[in-house]
């Protein structure tokens, strides 16, 4: 496969990822007073639910692309790149704040995650 | 409910339905094998209960976080879900006979430290009357 199908399945797997999670939050936050299951009526009954779900079925399908292509090690990469837009996304969309413990938490995951990723094969 | 405590209640739910999920995943694979994606795999694969403890795990899961975004920053939320990695890795020992390199036992802590950090990042105040969830 050439390197611009694999850059490409990276950038749709990217890309339907944290449009995703970013649609999840927007449909989990849109009506702040409604509880419990008019909570859930409200979620399905606008958009932002199934456009994250839309978006979770492409990245399925883009992940298996991807995984079938390119190495073990590419791949973890992809998911920690994932943990870094979703974190940008939010600070750009939904104004989240870069607060120090923030920082500092999704940066030990993300080292945790290649580790556990890469380290395998003992 | 202060946002650290309804943060950490919803991480170990998300923790708990999502390695169930995987699990039973990982037992419809096995029930399923040998994986060669055509019609026969596929009803093997339907036929054991194992796929819908599986979509059953996978649904909580998703009620869980869906309740959790409500008022946990999507960022910090979908790292912290990364919990599960942990989760799946160490129940594989016992349940799968799989062997963890020090690597991976390195990385399990630092996933965990991780997510200490954002759970104390998250607000210890309760907040007043606005939407307040999981009553």
């Amino acid at each position: 496969m050439s390197t611009v199908t694999i850059v490409l399945l990276w950038l749709i797997n990217l890309v339907t990822d944290t449009g995703g999670q970013l649609a999840f939050k927007a449909a989990a936050i849109e009506n702040r007073e409604a509880q419990g299951w008019a909570h859930w009526r409200h979620m399905l009954g606008r958009p932002w639910i199934y456009i994250g779900a839309i978006a979770y079925i492409f990245e399925f399908v883009a992940w298996l692309a991807f995984l079938s292509t390119v190495t073990l090690a590419e791949g973890v990469l992809l998911g920690m790149a994932g943990i870094v837009t979703v974190m940008v996304g939010g600070r750009l969309w939904f104004k989240e704040r870069l607060t120090r413990p923030r920082t500092i938490g999704i940066s030990l995951i993300l080292a945790g995650v290649a580790l556990v990723g890469l380290g395998g094969g003992a | 409910m202060s946002s650290r405590v309804f943060f950490i209640i919803g991480l170990l739910a998300l923790l708990v339905f999502d390695t169930f999920a995987q699990v039973c995943f990982k037992f419809t694979a096995l029930h399923a094998a040998p994986l060669t994606f055509d019609l026969p795999w596929l009803l093997r694969a339907l036929s054991t209960p194992w796929v819908y403890c599986s979509i059953l795990g996978y649904l909580c899961a998703f009620v869980t976080y869906m309740t959790m975004l409500r008022r946990i920053p999507v960022g910090p939320a979908f790292a912290a879900a990364h919990l599960e990695v942990v989760g799946v890795l160490v129940i594989s020992v016992p349940l799968f006979g799989e062997v963890l390199s020090v690597l991976q036992y390195l990385g399990a802590v630092l996933i965990l430290a991780g997510v200490f950090c954002l759970a104390y990042g998250e607000s210890n105040r309760n907040p007043g009357g606005m939407a307040v969830e999981g009553h």
